[in-house]
């Protein structure tokens, strides 16, 4: 079996200014609009302008986000870079489509082409940092970054002297948010960030984007926020409960002895019963704590869950305007469990203790 | 560095442009019969200006064997996958859900793009086909092919463009050995689109005639259509179901060139660290290798580099073992390239063949490596294949007759 | 001629996004790629695109584009010879 991984750097683009030196969702931007396109950092800051010339939003967030992680971590090169991402470059991909709609048989350019491909980001990042080593794309729905996290704990089992890349990276597309609206998927009124949860919540999802990367290897260091102990996806499940007692127990923990726990909780009235239920139940006594309310939905959100649950560690405080119930939080958080699933489909979860 | 305890291949299922199972596709390649023809069934402008190895059976063709309904959405990519992992399954002769934790990792660089590229503005006036929404997202084949099958214990899809379904088939290896799964099937399936068909196109790339690769007049490739998925399992697990592996897989490396979005570095970086670490990892030799199935797209830029990798392995023309690049019968299946090589590549080591390299007449005149152009009879105890990528993702497989 | 250079800078500031660029920065005689402008094979087929859509010029193979596309002079130059 794979040992925990530890986590000794992150960096976050999403709608809030996650990228900013000492935020922590104490302050919360909001939005009346759907979708909500990530913030801008100053990219140019980490990267050359021309190379930033033909880079999309991916490419730009994805590169941005593991400089900040680097930097955090104090190393300038990795051996191996994996990632997630639902969708991949997907503003490229729908420029390409649209081009071949109307001008198929002329000469068409190639450069929405060559970038629409999933793997441009993590590409994109190999040559960034001059990285030969192991190269990978996981692109499975909303379960795309938990495959990456997966695939980095064999990795570095295999390879424990190796320091490496991790993330997961999702954009915006213009109409393929159209066609998620003609799906269903989205919140047509009052969509709002922070989305009211619960007995508030309303149908559809808020779309936005963004990108979260870590810097792991198999050995705690000065820098290390916490660690990763193990991770489970399941397409389908009967009962998200008995998914998650069986994975507590594959790891030989108990429920009470976390000392919180991350739920996927989105405003979207079709689904958050799935955590409520959980709430009353398996979670009862657990401070719970949502996310996707205020940085949206995307198929690699959940990595911003991972940020967020080592930002906790970090700084032992749970930011009022995340935590859902009124538990009384443990003096120190030493133990949380991640749970999301989206639409009722790609359950995960993943064990990160201090 | 202590070599892989090897993984039992126990089954396998493969469709390309040269047949639709895999004794169709083997006949053919010992036939030199290839698939490349004009395109005659996708939309497109290029039909029957370009040349590509289609798969001679339509949707609805696909649809009927697969005994699916009419009104569930489907695209070709999954129909593809779906008619090749049959085959896998029923060759490794198991049934899912028999006890033994089984995975399913798939490979698609194309995903639903064939259905949205053709339902792009009618999604938005008409709800006719508006099922077809949800096939877009890369990952969905895989989850409609666990479904099919009853697959369930873990999913993924890998996109790494033409190298992602040597990944998957790394990854599949990876997870058995880490004691994850004790089965998983692997593979990767791409059907035409004219994304893809103009891509290349707009590359420049896309050869006006038939692909000749590793030739010194070389102009470019023909993609074509496939699927194909091996069944991997733990050696204990064939050996307790009295299974008895069609071959091994015994060596994997995966590297990134670092050099360019799209072009490969004129050294064949990327390609060289691919094949090492697959060595590495296997404990053999260059020399015991018995065949190299190559990428060789024929590109200008592709043969170039992996035959300089390959030099850079051997160190001269005349000690690489005999190598061919089967894409001249296939067409470059993009994600799915990995994994029908897979497939021909056990196939050599099955039947002690090594397949002919077709279109070749003159060596590329900086390398002067010359691969093998006539079906030959001959031992082989370990094979390796190559694929590559755009973004630089370079990987390689290495099976074996035995594991031993 | 000079005209024509001009144009063909704007142009190529636009279709490669070299927004930091403008069209005074650019010599009629610095090169466009290597060590010059840094430009790549990528942007060499973006500048076959430019040649066909905006000068009817068509390249089939993108290995002539190397000499054409060596400084935005040996471009003009080009356009010029060939432009119907």
């Amino acid at each position: 079996m794979t040992k925990p991984i530890y986590i000794h750097g992150s960096g976050c683009v999403s709608v809030q200014p996650t990228f900013e030196a000492g935020y922590f969702f104490d302050h919360v931007t909001s939005y009346t609009q759907n979708p909500v396109p990530a913030l801008d950092p100053d990219y140019k800051a980490f990267i050359p302008a021309l190379q930033l010339r033909r880079m999309n939003k991916s490419m730009r967030m994805a590169i941005f986000a593991s400089r900040m992680a680097m930097q955090q971590a104090g190393i300038t090169t990795v051996d191996a870079i994996i990632t997630g991402s639902g969708l991949g470059c997907l503003r490229d991909s729908e420029r390409f489509v649209e081009a071949l709609r109307t001008d198929e048989g002329s000469l068409l350019n190639p450069t929405p082409f060559i970038q629409s491909t999933h793997n441009m980001a993590a590409a994109a990042l190999a040559l960034s940092l001059g990285c030969k080593g192991y190269n990978m794309t996981y692109v499975n729905n909303a379960n795309s970054f938990e495959s990456a996290l997966l695939d980095a704990m064999i990795y570095l089992t295999e390879h424990p002297a190796a320091t490496i890349l991790l993330g997961g990276v999702d954009e915006l597309g213009e109409r393929t948010t159209q066609f998620w609206d003609l799906a269903n998927y989205l919140k047509r009124d009052d969509a709002t960030i922070p989305t009211p949860l619960i007995e508030q919540a309303t149908p559809g999802e808020i779309a936005t984007e963004g990108a979260t990367f870590f810097v792991a290897s198999q050995e705690p260091g000065d820098h290390t926020f916490g660690k990763i102990r193990a991770v489970e996806t399941r397409l389908e499940v009967d009962a998200p409960e008995i998914f998650i007692s069986g994975f507590l127990q594959r790891n030989g923990i108990e429920a009470e002895t976390l000392d919180a726990v991350v739920l996927g909780y989105n405003g979207d009235s079709r689904y958050d019963e799935i955590y409520r239920t959980l709430g009353s139940s398996l979670f009862a006594n657990l401070p719970q704590i949502a996310f996707k309310h205020v940085v949206g939905e995307y198929d690699t959100v959940v990595a911003a869950a991972l940020f967020l649950a080592l930002g906790i560690f970090q700084r032992q405080h749970v930011p009022q305007r995340l935590l859902l119930n009124h538990s009384s939080i443990p003096p120190i958080l030493r133990r949380i469990l991640i749970y999301t699933q989206r639409r009722g489909q790609n359950h995960s979860v993943i064990l990160v203790e201090k | 560095m202590t070599p892989i305890v090897p993984i039992a291949v126990t089954g396998m299922g493969a469709i390309s442009a040269i047949g639709n199972n895999v004794t169709e596709n083997f006949r053919s390649l010992v036939d030199s019969k290839h698939g490349i023809a004009p395109i005659r069934q996708l939309d497109t402008w290029h039909r029957e200006r370009l040349l590509a190895g289609e798969i001679h059976m339509d949707n609805a063709e696909l649809y009927d064997r697969l005994q699916l309904s009419r009104e569930a959405a489907y695209t070709r990519s999954t129909l593809l996958a779906l008619m090749a992992t049959k085959e896998a399954i029923e060759t490794a002769a198991f049934k899912p859900g028999d006890g033994y934790r089984t995975g399913l990792i798939s490979a698609t660089t194309v995903g639903g793009m064939d259905a949205t590229e053709r339902y792009y503005d009618d999604y938005l006036v008409s709800e006719k086909n508006r099922s077809f929404i949800q096939t877009h997202p890369c990952g969905y084949a895989a989850e409609q092919m666990g479904k099919y099958f009853g697959v369930s214990d873990f999913i993924t899809t890998i996109s790494t463009a033409c190298s992602s379904a040597a990944n998957a088939i790394m990854l599949g290896a990876r997870m058995i050995r880490a004691g994850q799964l004790d089965r998983a099937i692997v593979g990767g399936t791409d059907c035409l689109s004219r994304f893809t068909i103009n891509g290349f196109n707009s590359l420049m790339i896309y050869t006006d005639g038939h692909c000749k690769p590793f030739d010194e007049n070389r102009n470019g490739l023909n993609l074509g259509e496939a699927a194909a998925y091996l069944v991997l399992e733990a050696p204990e697990v064939a050996r307790k179901r009295m299974k008895s592996p069609i071959a091994y897989l015994t060596g994997y490396g995966n590297a990134n060139d670092a050099f360019h979005q799209t072009a490969s570095s004129d050294n064949g970086e990327g390609a060289y660290l691919a094949m090492r670490r697959a060595l590495e990892v296997s404990g053999l030799n260059p020399r015991d290798i018995d065949y190299v199935n190559a990428h060789g797209t024929a590109t200008p830029n592709n043969d170039l580099a992996e035959g300089n990798a390959l030099l850079r392995i051997y160190g001269s023309a005349s000690a690489i073992p005999p190598f061919s690049s089967t894409k001249a019968f296939t067409g470059h299946t993009l994600a799915a390239a990995g994994a029908i090589e897979a497939v021909f590549s056990i196939l050599a080591l099955q039947h002690q063949v090594v397949f002919p390299n077709l279109n070749f007449s003159q060596p590329i005149a900086s390398l002067g490596i010359v691969p093998q152009t006539a079906l030959t009879e001959q031992r082989i105890d370990h094979v390796l294949s190559n694929s590559f990528g755009f973004g630089g993702n370079c990987s390689t497989l290495l099976f074996s007759k035995d594991h031993d | 001629m000079s005209e024509l250079t001009q144009e063909l800078k704007a142009k190529i500031i636009t279709q490669l996004n070299l927004e930091d660029l403008t069209v005074d920065d650019l010599d009629d005689h610095t090169p466009l790629f290597g060590d010059g402008l840094g430009l790549d094979s990528i942007d060499a087929l973006e500048l076959i695109v430019m040649l066909d859509k905006s000068y009817g010029i068509k390249l089939s193979d993108p290995k002539e584009g190397r000499k054409v596309f060596e400084t935005v002079q040996t471009m003009a130059d080009f356009i010029e010879a060939n432009r119907k």
